[in-house]
Formats: structure tokens, C-alpha cells, sequence
């Protein structure tokens, strides 16, 4: 049997396979039974600043038809959303020392953020709370036209730099795949004080039904086919940049997960794929790899990792070019 | 309702009424102008704890109650969630009767001085006259009168002992001396219970005397009215913590039957934004109980209060209010309000508001504190400031605040004082694994009775409702009384 450990984030995990934000991992039980079934590692649920928006606005109208609990002269309730927002907090701290004191594994908690104010002392909570690590979701929609991808960037870098001023455990991004001049937004967020990123996040997606000419939302589940983006990336920066990769996004068996990790991913993200197939999917493509890995005689992950990736080649955008071209002018 | 709507009909038809109402042409009363209260020069009374208010003159206070119409329908008190009889106190006022006036106040209302002046009652009784509703014009000054129908009976020296009923020799506990519990130990005594009355504090009042100023609602004035109720043969006890200095449990072994929970909203909230913890941050709870109760501002006193030269207050209520003009009053160089939304969102009565500018207090609406910063001894000397706009209504209407992006800046602050809300105290819950809560930390209670899950415990004001009004709570503690007897006669009728 192989060695399957690797490291993410300066942590050590017994197999690349990182259970990603999730439905799948918001509650100590459902962490448990990932640990179970041989995840590496598990990122907590995201807390979205929406939902607690909307949590806020549902308190309101709930204590509005609650006639004890609305005054129009309360204080408390002038600032529900802020009250409303330290509950959800507190209820994530919960989770977080609740789920360090029943598994094993590394737990990885996930801040789905806007702005730099906001976050900064939750994430020193956060920290006190036991979590081994920190993802930054960063999540600013590249729709606004009013913006430059100037000003979205400096929003990440200084979300990033204010987080890791906090905190000392490690902190890593998810990023979206919008960006001018990826490579270049990573290098700085490294400087600023990330230890890994996560690539891509996956926003969702529309679709329309032609039947009835409405919008409809797109599958919420990835597919194996949406993995090939990540691939290029973590391809490319692999040997590149200065902190770790994490590879997220259409990551649906082993053979994905041995694909990244050749591109130079120090772990891999899944989650429609266990929420498909049960926790007892991981045992399977654990398996997977290390049948790979025995086939292949490759005692370690590091062994292989980044054995794909574009290190040697000095300007990748000629490579991806000439990749383009020959690809398409093969096509009569 | 239809019992006290026949009765309401009854006294209404009452010979002098209907003498009264014939004594002037209804177009005549209505055609009169609302006097307003008389009031401290801003400039002197925000130098000093004296009364703001200086109530109504008799003169005035005539002209005034001569407004009332004496509807047949009185909607005023529909809006009065003690249901004073309002029309009548305001005709006995018209006769001349004030002291029968504070009578029919006492009523139905344990505490008619206190709420004369800190009622909302624009929002309340007033926002509910014939004036308001159909005239369009200023209500009559009810609230006014109110004050000075018991401010009248205080100086008078005949203070009116209300009528109690024969003692059946039942014990009842109120946990809590606020509003709630003042007013809930009222009726109970008035149907013949032995009241008790446990206090955690060392003054009898609850909110009435650590969270409202002086200015406001001096303590003399609770003093007065708890009198009266000692007279009426309810005991205090003081320093006593229910829950810890004695449990509830232990309490109906000593014959207790039944308890009123009134332990107030205590707990003060925070922002949790970062530097939150440096020295000279507090919270408006902590500000005003020191100042208003433990003599804070008495440089003698050895519970000193940060006196600052640059006072924020984070808020828009009334506590927010009462803490930035006590800042003011305290020597403050400048005493300024951040709140998030604009005037007109602010939840403080419009009253304090309008006394707070034309004390000199700063308004910064629209504002929100995103970070403190310290000195090198870790006393807060800036504060970081982000603009805000307006943005959609939320579910109560108002609409939401919304940061402006790249908007921050520093001022100067050497105390804050943070008043955000307040949750309810936890010790009794905390010492009752079966009450029912509510995921905000208050007592689920049945709307009509206000009994919670243990038969034997009622509850009202803060602990059930999170923060509210004086007169809510009273109002709470009135239907518990209700709840309680009828609890307590159907188990002895058993």
C-alpha cells in the first residue's frame, strides 16, 4: 500500500482528499462520518454574509407577527442583523471546537466574505475555537461593471492581509476563476500572507428552459467535465508560485485526484460527488490512487506531484497558444 | 371586551360626564391649540441631572384636558396597554378633581408618574385620539396630563393608598422590581395576595432607576411610587438573587404559589468589532447604571465613571439617547451619536431626540463604527468611521443601512459608549431546565395568561419580549397578575 499523506497548508493529511464547503459538513455527525470513510481532511461550511442577511430579515418578520417580541422603540431589534449575525457566529464557533473534539482529521474552517471589516475578529475566534486553518472565500462577483479588476483584486489582497494580521494558523483563498491575470493575483495574495489557494470556486449557474422561456438555475452539482479549467491552472502555477493548491471543481473519481496531483495539487476538493454517492465513496477513490500509485511503483504522493506541470515551460501563455493552435487548425 | 366596553358606556353616562360634555360645544373644544410642557433652557439643563420637563401648569393642564371631546367611542385606550381609563381622569381633571383624576389613573396604572414621562405615547394613547385619527391635528396632550394629574396627587402630600383587597394569605413571589414586577406586585396585592418582591440590585425600580437618568425621570418620583406600594402591603427584598441567592424550588418550599418573572433584559450586546475591548468602551448598561445608581459621577463616590472629553455613543435609541446627554452632562467637550440610519429610521421617542440637539448633542446618522484603536495604556483614543446609505426596506419597513464602499475615516473618541440592544438576563431560565425559551434567550409565554411552561411561573416585559417599553411591561405585568389569580383560584377550587 502506498503512502498517501501529503501536506496542505503546512498540515499534514493521511490522503489528499479534502471534503470541501459544504451541506456535507455542517454538522459535527455528518463530520464524523467522513472522517469514517477516510476523508483527508474537511472544510467547515461557509458562513455567507447573505444568510445571515436573511436570517435577520426572517427574525424580523417572525417577531413582527410575534406581537411580544417587536417594539418599534427596541434597540435590540434596530440591530437584529448584527445580533442575528453573532448568533450564527457563535453557532459556528460551536461547530468548529465541537467537530476538533470528535475527529481526528484536520478541520478547516470557511469564511464566505465581501469586505475586510467584517471578518478580521471572527477569524481570530475562529482560531481560539480550534480550527486548524482558515479558507477565505472570497466572494465578490466579477458582474459589476462600475469596477476595475483592479479594485476587485485590492478587496482580496486586503481581506488577505488583514485575516493573516489576526490570526496564526493558516489561511487560504477560494478563488473564482474571474480574473484578469490569475497567476499574478496569487503571487500577491502569497505575499500577503496566503498559504494555499483553492482552485476554482463554482459559482452557480443559469440555464433556460426553452419550453417555457424562463431562466432556470443550472445543476447545483459539478460535473467531471468542469475539472479541466482547475487542471490548466494548477498546471500552469504549480511549480510557480509559493503556496499550496488545493484543486476543486469537478473532482468526481481517483483518477481525477491523481490528475491534479500531477499538475502540482497538494490536495484535491470533492463534494458533489460524495453528495452523489455517500461518504463511502472516498474509501473508493482512495483506493483508486493507491492502485495507481502501486501500478505505477510510486511509494509517495510527492513522489509524482507536479510531474505534469508546465514548469518547463518559461512562457505558458505561448504554450496554451500553440496548444490552441494546433488543437483547432487539426480541425478541417 | 364586551364587559369593558358596557362599563366604559357606564361611566361615560355618568351624570357629571354628561353634564361636563354639554358644558361646551364639542366644535369649541376642538378648536383649541395643544399646550406644550414648559422646559429647562437647554443651555443651563445640560449642565446639570435636573428634570428636562417641567410638566404642566394647572392653567394649562385646564386648557388642555378641555380638548378631550369625552368620545363615545374612546379609541385612546385601545392604544394604552394598561388600559387607563383616559377620557375619565381627563374629565376629572376638567373638574378640577386631580386628585380623583390620579385616582382613576391608579386604577389600572401602578406607576402613573413614571409613565407620564417616559411613555411613547405618541405612538401609543395619543396616536390613537380622535385628534390624531380624525382631525389630523395635534392629539390631546394625554401623556401630559397623565404627569400632571400624579405629579399633582405627590405634592399634594395625600398620596391615595389604592384600594386592596382583604389578604387571603396566599404567598406570590416577583422576581425582578422593574416595571413589569412593580406593576405585576400591584394588582396581586390589590386582589389580596402576599406580595414579595425579590430584587438583585440594591434599590428598589429595575430599569426605571439604573437605566433612566435623572433628568428624564428623576428617582425621587419611582421612590414615591414604590412607597405607595409598600403601603399597600407589598414587601422588598434587596440583594436577593433568585436563582443563586435562593432557587425557585426552595422558594415554594417556603409556601411560595406561584411566581412573576420580570428579571429584565440585562445583558448588554455588542458590535464585536475589532479593538471593542479597550479600555474606556462600555456599554450604555454598565454607563448609566453606574452613573444613575452607584453615584458614579460624585468624584467621592469610589465608583468612579469615565468622564470623556469625546464621548460617541453607537446607537439610535433611547438608551443610546440618555447616554449621550448624560455625557454631555458629565463634562463632555463633545458628545456625538453614530448611528447607522437617518433621523427618521432612529427608534428614540422624537421627544429625546429633540431635547438631545437642543442640548448641543452631535449627530452623525449614517454612520457606523467599523474599528477601534488605543494608546499605548490601551485606552480607546480613535475610532475608525465607514458612510452609510440607505438601501431597500427590510421586513420592518425601514430601510436598510448599506456601508459606502472606500468611505472610512478616523475621530477622536476617549469613552464609547455602545448601545446596541440587550438580551435578556439568563440566571432564572438558567436554573429552570424546563422552561421553554425562544431562541432569543426569552421565556415563552402564553399570550393571553403569560404563563410559560412551568404552570406555577408567568412572565413579562424584557425576559419575554427582548426590549421593550416601560409600559409594555407594565402591561405584561398586569395580565400576568390576571393569569396568576385564575391559575392560582382554579387550583385551590380543585
Amino acid at each position: 500500500m502506498a503512502d498517501l499523506t501529503t501536506k496542505y497548508l503546512g498540515l499534514t493529511l493521511n490522503n489528499p482528499i479534502i471534503v470541501g464547503s459544504s451541506g456535507l459538513t455542517d454538522s459535527v455527525e455528518k463530520i464524523k462520518e467522513l472522517e469514517k470513510n477516510g476523508a483527508g481532511a474537511v472544510v467547515l461550511k461557509s458562513l455567507f454574509e447573505e444568510q445571515i442577511m436573511m436570517e435577520a430579515e426572517h427574525k424580523l418578520k417572525m417577531a413582527e407577527k410575534d406581537s411580544f417580541m417587536y417594539a418599534e422603540h427596541s434597540e435590540t431589534f434596530d440591530y437584529i442583523d448584527l445580533h442575528v449575525k453573532e448568533k450564527e457566529l457563535n453557532k459556528y464557533l460551536d461547530l468548529i471546537s465541537k467537530a476538533k473534539k470528535e475527529v481526528m482529521i484536520p478541520v478547516i474552517a470557511s469564511v464566505n466574505c465581501v469586505t475586510a471589516h467584517e471578518w478580521t475578529t471572527f477569524a481570530r475566534d475562529i482560531e481560539k475555537a480550534g480550527a486548524d486553518a482558515l479558507e477565505l472565500n472570497i466572494f465578490i462577483m466579477p458582474f459589476n461593471m462600475k469596477k476595475n479588476s483592479k479594485e476587485i483584486e485590492k478587496v482580496h489582497y486586503e481581506i488577505v492581509e488583514k485575516v493573516c494580521k489576526e490570526v496564526s494558523i493558516p489561511v487560504s483563498v477560494k478563488l473564482s476563476p474571474y480574473f484578469a491575470n490569475l497567476g499574478k493575483v496569487i503571487k500577491t495574495l502569497t505575499k500577503k500572507g496566503a498559504k494555499g489557494v483553492v482552485l476554482f470556486n463554482r459559482f452557480a449557474s443559469p440555464d433556460i428552459d426553452i419550453e417555457t422561456m424562463k431562466v432556470t438555475t443550472a445543476s447545483i452539482f459539478s460535473t467531471p467535465g468542469e475539472m479541466h479549467n482547475s487542471l490548466r491552472w494548477i498546471a500552469i502555477l504549480g511549480k510557480r508560485v509559493k503556496c499550496d493548491l488545493a484543486a476543486s471543481t469537478g473532482v468526481h473519481d481517483g483518477e481525477a485526484v491523481i490528475k491534479q496531483i500531477l499538475a502540482g495539487a497538494n490536495a484535491v476538493q470533492v463534494a458533489s460527488a460524495i453528495y452523489k454517492h455517500g461518504p463511502e465513496y472516498i474509501i473508493g477513490m482512495k483506493k483508486q490512487l493507491d492502485a495507481w500509485m502501486e501500478k505505477n511503483g510510486i511509494l509517495y504522493i510527492d513522489s509524482f506531484k507536479g510531474k505534469l506541470s508546465q514548469e518547463k515551460s518559461e512562457n505558458p501563455e505561448v504554450f496554451e497558444r500553440i496548444q490552441f493552435m494546433k488543437y483547432f487548425s487539426e480541425i478541417k | 371586551m364586551e364587559n369593558i366596553k358596557e362599563y366604559l358606556k357606564a361611566e361615560r353616562n355618568q351624570e357629571w360626564r354628561a353634564e361636563l360634555r354639554k358644558s361646551m360645544k364639542a366644535k369649541e373644544r376642538t378648536g383649541r391649540e395643544r399646550n406644550d410642557m414648559l422646559e429647562r433652557d437647554p443651555n443651563v439643563r445640560n449642565k446639570n441631572i435636573d428634570e428636562v420637563n417641567l410638566g404642566l401648569t394647572e392653567e394649562l393642564a385646564l386648557a388642555d384636558a378641555r380638548r378631550c371631546i369625552d368620545c363615545a367611542n374612546p379609541t385612546c385606550i385601545t392604544g394604552c396597554p394598561v388600559g387607563i381609563n383616559i377620557p375619565k381622569f381627563i374629565k376629572k381633571i376638567e373638574t378640577g378633581d386631580y386628585l380623583g383624576a390620579a385616582v382613576v389613573l391608579k386604577e389600572t396604572n401602578a406607576l402613573p408618574a413614571v409613565c407620564g414621562r417616559v411613555c411613547p405615547q405618541e405612538k401609543q394613547c395619543e396616536n390613537n385620539c380622535f385628534y390624531t385619527i380624525s382631525l389630523k391635528k395635534p392629539a390631546v396632550a394625554i401623556g401630559n396630563l397623565e404627569r400632571f394629574a400624579a405629579d399633582y396627587e405627590r405634592n399634594s402630600g395625600q398620596m391615595a393608598i389604592p384600594e386592596v383587597a382583604a389578604p387571603n394569605g396566599i404567598k406570590v413571589g416577583v422576581i425582578g422590581s422593574g416595571p413589569a414586577g412593580l406593576s405585576a406586585a400591584g394588582d396581586l396585592c390589590k386582589l389580596g395576595y402576599d406580595v414579595t418582591v425579590f430584587e438583585a440590585l440594591h434599590e428598589i425600580g429595575g430599569v426605571l432607576k439604573y437605566g433612566i437618568p435623572e433628568f428624564r425621570l428623576p428617582n425621587e418620583i419611582v421612590d414615591v411610587e414604590i412607597e405607595v406600594m409598600r403601603k399597600m402591603g407589598i414587601k422588598f427584598k434587596t440583594n436577593f438573587l433568585v436563582g443563586r441567592t435562593a432557587t425557585i424550588d426552595e422558594l415554594k418550599e417556603q409556601g411560595y404559589e406561584a411566581f412573576f418573572v420580570g428579571s429584565g433584559a440585562g445583558l448588554p450586546r455588542f458590535m464585536n468589532i475589532p479593538g471593542e475591548n479597550y479600555n474606556g468602551i462600555l456599554s450604555s448598561n454598565e454607563y448609566l447604571t453606574r452613573v444613575n445608581l452607584m453615584n458614579a459621577a460624585n468624584p467621592d463616590f469610589d465608583t468612579p465613571v469615565l468622564k470623556g472629553k469625546n464621548v460617541a455613543v453607537i446607537g439610535g435609541g433611547n438608551t443610546a439617547m440618555d447616554s449621550v446627554r448624560t455625557a454631555k452632562r458629565l463634562g463632555a467637550e463633545r458628545s456625538v451619536i453614530v448611528y447607522r440610519r437617518s433621523l427618521v429610521e432612529m427608534p428614540a421617542r422624537v421627544e429625546e431626540v429633540k431635547h438631545a440637539q437642543e442640548e448641543g448633542i452631535e449627530f452623525m446618522n449614517l454612520h457606523n463604527p467599523v474599528e477601534y484603536f488605543a494608546d499605548e495604556n490601551g485606552r480607546v483614543n480613535k475610532m475608525r468611521i465607514q458612510k452609510m446609505e440607505l438601501g431597500e426596506p427590510d421586513a420592518s419597513g425601514r430601510r436598510r443601512p448599506i456601508v459606502i464602499p472606500n468611505s472610512e475615516f478616523d475621530i477622536e473618541v476617549d469613552t464609547v459608549v455602545v448601545s446596541v440592544g440587550v438580551s435578556p438576563n439568563p440566571l432564572i431560565p438558567a436554573s429552570l431546565p424546563n422552561l421553554k425559551m425562544t431562541d432569543w434567550g426569552t421565556i415563552v409565554v402564553d399570550q393571553d395568561t403569560m404563563q410559560s411552561s412551568i404552570p406555577e411561573l408567568f412572565a413579562g416585559g424584557d425576559i419575554v419580549r427582548g426590549g421593550a417599553t416601560v409600559i409594555l411591561a407594565m402591561g405584561d405585568g398586569r395580565k400576568a397578575a390576571a393569569g396568576m389569580h385564575k391559575y392560582i383560584q382554579e387550583k385551590i377550587n380543585k
